[in-house]
Parts: C-alpha cells; sequence; structure tokens
C-alpha cells in the first residue's frame, strides 16, 4: 500500500504528540532565548561601543554583517546540537517503548515509517529555525546583508539538518536504547568534522609542496558542513569572491552546493539503510538478526 | 486460513522452532500451548511478518509471508505478548492512527473505532489518555487496534498476560464474541483451561517441536488414555453406579448426590452405548458429558521434556 507524501500517518502522529503539551513550545523559547542571549551580549560587548565612536552607514553595515557571521554560526551550533536529539530515539525509543512491532505489522512501509520519522523530526527543526527568523531579521535594521543571503543560509541550515539528522536516524536503527544512539551520533558528527579537518590540512599541505593551484579544496571538506557554512558567508561577506576560511578562491564561490549536494547524498543513502534496516523480513542484514 | 509447513527457525546453532507444521480452517480458534521458550512466539511472529523463516512456509489466506508481507499484513491482526503505547495519544487518536497505517479513509477509521471501542468496552474511555489505561483496558485496546481493519486472521500472544480474574475473564468474552463472528484466531497463552473452553483445536509445543495437534478432549484421552464422564441423574444414583460397575472399561467412579464421574476407556461409540443402556435401563439422566479433567496436569504430562513426539 502507497501512502501519500502529505498522508503519512507516523508525520501526522507525531506532530500531534509533538504539538501537545508545553514540550515543543518550551524548546522553541529555550532556543530562542539562547539565541537572544549570546546575540545581546555580543552586541553590548563589541558591537555597541564601537558604534558609539563610529555612526557612518559604512560601520552599521559592518556591524550588521557581525552581528549575521556571529548569528549564523550560532545557529549552525545550534542545529547540530538539537538535531540528533530529535531523530536518534526516532526507531529506538519505538523498541523502548514496545510499539516498534506494532507498527512493522501494518501495512506502513519501511519507507513510510522512517521518511515520517525524519520528516517529523524535520519540521521541528524548520520550526526552530522559521521561529529565528524575527531575530535575524533585527540585522535588517543595520543593513550590509540582504534578504537572499539569508535565504540562501537557511536553506544550508536545512539541508544541514537533513544530513544530520539521517546519521541520528540511522544509528537509532542499530542501537537498541535511545542513549546509546544519541551518544554515538553525536560521537559520529564529532569525529567526521575532525577528521575531515585534520585530513584535509594533510592533503592540501602535500598539494601545495608539489606547486598545486589555490583553488584546490580537498575531498573531505565536502562532507563536512561547516566548511559549507564558512564558503556562505565569506561568499556573503566578500561579496561572492568565495574561498573555505581562507582557502583559496575561484570555482569555490559555489563550494558550499557541492558541500550540500554531498551531504544530501550521504542522508540518502543512510536513509536507504535504515529503511532497509527496519524491514523485519529483509534479506539483507539478516545475519545481524539471526545472530 | 493458515498453514504452516515444516517450519524452522534458527538463530546461530540453536533452534526455536523445529519443522513445525499447523493447519487452520476458518472460523478455527487455535489454541497454541507450552513452557516459556517453546517457539510460541517465534511461530507467531514469523506468522505476523516479523520474523523471516529460515525455512518452511507460511501462507495466510493462500499468500506466502515470505513472498508478499504487505498482502499478508492486510489479512491478519497481530497482538504480540508485550506491547507498549504512545504517550499524549487518546484512545480513538491511537486506533485512528493505527486505521490510517492500513490506508483506511477517514470515514471508515471513524466507524471502526466506534464500532471497536464498543467491542472492547472502552466507548466511554474513547477521549482518555491511552497511557493513564489500566492494564487490562491496554490489552483489550491493543485487541481493537489488531482488528481496524477488519483481518479474517488473528494471531494474539498471550492476550490475558497480567490480568487480573475480571479482565481474564471479559478478554474471554470478547474472544468468544469474535469467534462467532467467523474470525479465524491462533492464541497463545499459560491459562489451559481458559484454552480449553475457548478453542475448538489446541497445538502443544516444546523446543520448537509441535508435540501435539488437535481436539482438547482427543489430547486428554490420548495422554491419560481415559476420557472423564460426568453423568447427572434425577434419581436412582446408586442403581446407576452398581449398573455402571458392571460395564467393562470404566474405573473409578465417583460422585456426589445425583452427579457421577468416571474414567471410560472406550471410543465414542462405546460412549453412545453406555448411554443408552442407562437410559433403556429407566435411570432418569440428565445430562451426559465428556469432562475435561485436570488440562494442567496434562499440560505437564505432554511437555515433561521428552523428545518423543506424540504426533
Amino acid at each position: 500500500m502507497r501512502m501519500r507524501f502529505y498522508n503519512n500517518p507516523v508525520l501526522s502522529s507525531e506532530l500531534k504528540i509533538r504539538m501537545r503539551g508545553w514540550k515543543t513550545a518550551l524548546g522553541i523559547i529555550s532556543y530562542l532565548g539562547v539565541m537572544v542571549f549570546i546575540a545581546f551580549l555580543y552586541y553590548i560587548t563589541f558591537i555597541q561601543s564601537s558604534l558609539a565612536w563610529n555612526r557612518s552607514v559604512n560601520a552599521n553595515q559592518q556591524a550588521g554583517i557581525s552581528i549575521y557571521t556571529m548569528l549564523a554560526v550560532l545557529q549552525f551550533i545550534l542545529i547540530l546540537l538539537v538535531t540528533p536529539a530529535q531523530t536518534a530515539g526516532s526507531i529506538s525509543s519505538e523498541r523502548e517503548k514496545q510499539t516498534l512491532d506494532l507498527l512493522l505489522c501494518t501495512q506502513l512501509s519501511s519507507f513510510g515509517i522512517i521518511i515520517g520519522k525524519l520528516l517529523s523530526s524535520m519540521s521541528h527543526m524548520l520550526l526552530l529555525i522559521v521561529s529565528s527568523l524575527p531575530l535575524f531579521s533585527i540585522i535588517f535594521l543595520f543593513g550590509g546583508v540582504t534578504p537572499g543571503d539569508m535565504i540562501m543560509l537557511f536553506s544550508f541550515y536545512i539541508i544541514t539538518a537533513i544530513a544530520v539528522g539521517s546519521i541520528g536516524i540511522f544509528f537509532s536503527t542499530i542501537f537498541k536504547r535511545t542513549v546509546t544512539a544519541t551518544v554515538v551520533t553525536y560521537l559520529t558528527m564529532f569525529a567526521l568534522g575532525l577528521i575531515s579537518i585534520i585530513l584535509s590540512a594533510y592533503l592540501m599541505n602535500i598539494y601545495y609542496l608539489h606547486g598545486g593551484s589555490a583553488s584546490y579544496v580537498p575531498f573531505p571538506l565536502y562532507i563536512n558542513p561547516a566548511a559549507g557554512l564558512a564558503n556562505i558567508l565569506q561568499n556573503q561577506i566578500s561579496g561572492g569572491s568565495g574561498g573555505i576560511l581562507g582557502l583559496g578562491t575561484g570555482y569555490q564561490t559555489s563550494f558550499w552546493i557541492y558541500n550540500s549536494i554531498t551531504m544530501l547524498v550521504i542522508a540518502g543513502l543512510l536513509v536507504l539503510i535504515s529503511i532497509i534496516r527496519i524491514n523485519p523480513v529483509n534479506r539483507l542484514f539478516s545475519w545481524k538478526k539471526n545472530s | 486460513m493458515l498453514v504452516i509447513e515444516n517450519l524452522v527457525k534458527k538463530y546461530g546453532s540453536f533452534t526455536a522452532v523445529d519443522k513445525l507444521s499447523l493447519r487452520l480452517d476458518t472460523g478455527d480458534i487455535y489454541g497454541f500451548v507450552g513452557p516459556n521458550g517453546a517457539g510460541k512466539t517465534t511461530t507467531m511472529r514469523i506468522v505476523a511478518t516479523l520474523m523471516r523463516a529460515t525455512s518452511g512456509t507460511v501462507k495466510v489466506a493462500g499468500i506466502d509471508v515470505a513472498e508478499d508481507p504487505m498482502a499478508v499484513r492486510g489479512k491478519l491482526g497481530y497482538m504480540p505478548d508485550f506491547f507498549g503505547v504512545y504517550d499524549n495519544l487518546k484512545v480513538h487518536e491511537y486506533l485512528d492512527f493505527y486505521g490510517s497505517c492500513y490506508g483506511l479513509s477517514v470515514n471508515e477509521r471513524k466507524k471502526r473505532t466506534d464500532e471497536l471501542l464498543e467491542l472492547v468496552e472502552l466507548s466511554d474511555k474513547k477521549d482518555s489518555y491511552v497511557d493513564a489505561l489500566s492494564r487490562g483496558m491496554k490489552q483489550r485496546l491493543c485487541l481493537a487496534r489488531s482488528l481496524m481493519h477488519n483481518p479474517e486472521l488473528l494471531i494474539l500472544d498471550e492476550p490475558a498476560s497480567g490480568m487480573d480474574p475480571r479482565a481474564r475473564i471479559e478478554m474471554k468474552g470478547i474472544l468468544k464474541a469474535l469467534g462467532s463472528m467467523g474470525k479465524t484466531i491462533l492464541i497463545s497463552s499459560h491459562i489451559l483451561p481458559e484454552l480449553a473452553e475457548l478453542c475448538t483445536s489446541i497445538g502443544v509445543i516444546e523446543k520448537g517441536r509441535m508435540v501435539y495437534s488437535g481436539r482438547v478432549d482427543d489430547l486428554m484421552s490420548r495422554l491419560t488414555g481415559k476420557t472423564l464422564i460426568r453423568i447427572r441423574v434425577l434419581s436412582d444414583a446408586e442403581k446407576a453406579v452398581r449398573l455402571l460397575r458392571e460395564q467393562p472399561r470404566i474405573e473409578n467412579i465417583t460422585g456426589e448426590a445425583n452427579m457421577l464421574e468416571l474414567e471410560y476407556t472406550g471410543n465414542e461409540e462405546e460412549m453412545s452405548g453406555l448411554l443408552r443402556l442407562l437410559v433403556t435401563e429407566g435411570i432418569p439422566v440428565v445430562s451426559f458429558t465428556k469432562a475435561e479433567g485436570n488440562i494442567e496436569k496434562v499440560f505437564m504430562e505432554v511437555t515433561k521434556g521428552e523428545d518423543e513426539v506424540l504426533q
């Protein structure tokens, strides 16, 4: 039986359960509270004093860009921190609550279950991201950032959330306990981030030693969303000259697009493996269940 | 409705189900009995498409569970021995959710929810939160859930486990009602007298092997070689006892007032001859029935751990 995308029972039920009670509202308040608090501290510490002695249009724009960059990085970190907590328990918690079997013996496909879980987590993340828009819009008072910049940034956030969310879902299908799945998801993200940077530094070192050009981007960076964010921010701040945290320029203006595509491909693979894994009568991975 | 042939399930070197065969016709209520770890749940999970068999075939309404599990899921309702419920979901929302998982339309879900809540006597709890229900109510709700898509076959794994006596009686009543609706039911339980009363046939499984499959009273007489007969007479009980003592294949005649109990080793034809004799001799017989006897004793006898297969 095929479930329509907009008529996924898992998605509708999860949304209903999530939105019931104070948990979600409290989550949004806490999320925005952290952002507002840090943004306020940043403003009074760095921006207010500099604007006090220079109130030119240019100084205002610089202040806007500075706050925007700070908020963009802050929101990115929060997405990396919140998304695993949203998705790493999606399947393992069903196992813990002993509801997974009840779900699997219905005519809802494994695809429907995984996509429903991913979409419900993503919709929650989307809610957090969208609710931060008013905070970001304060930047328009200062200037220096266009709505197009903001759309690009928020699109990248959603892609990052999907990629991180799919890692969480993947581990949720592997581990029986939510705590284990969550911890392993965070550790994997941290390890991937660190390894990609160390490996990239090593590859660049070799590349430059052999007289390579400045446009070289080491391939491990393509799996690191922080590199994509750095590219977007550098593009926006420098007006399109691109680069990744001081790395070369050239074709790298669109690095974040390749970075996004790579993350989406990996996310797709992880979702596919998750779908196969939760199918109780699948032939792949059955050695695991029989052992 | 359900055909299991030479079903084998292995976990590494351990064999959980060993060449198990079973056949249920439409309307059968089949009790699956066996000690813990005998392979009842594994068999049921394979039928419910929640596990793959190592070898053998399982067909539900002619559909192979390994070939088209999705179609099989539409034909059966499964109630596991342990299950949980979602927090923050009301009783009618719970059923509605599972109804939508079976692709029922909004109107169908609404109709089925009302019908099933009435069947399991939870209509007054429609707007209560599921996690606030008692264990017995949750069991009944889970049974209603398994019926949402109106399946032909019900797989019920220990549906009355953990229930108090009242809840057990209520559950038994619901299952009897389902039986009268023509549902085919495969039910496992440790409460043997309840199964005996409810089921048309019974299967005893031990160490993954079916050691007996057939009618409950056949099992009793097959194991003990004796059938327990209960006779109630209006009067002349002493004359009846005298007469019975003179007959062959009769042992241990006991009784109080006008109720007699005896162990008989003859077949059903000879049994009817015995009744005819009593009536011809002018004994006012009110009832003449085969009693269930101590099924627990029989169960212990069957599952005492011998490798010998009775069937």
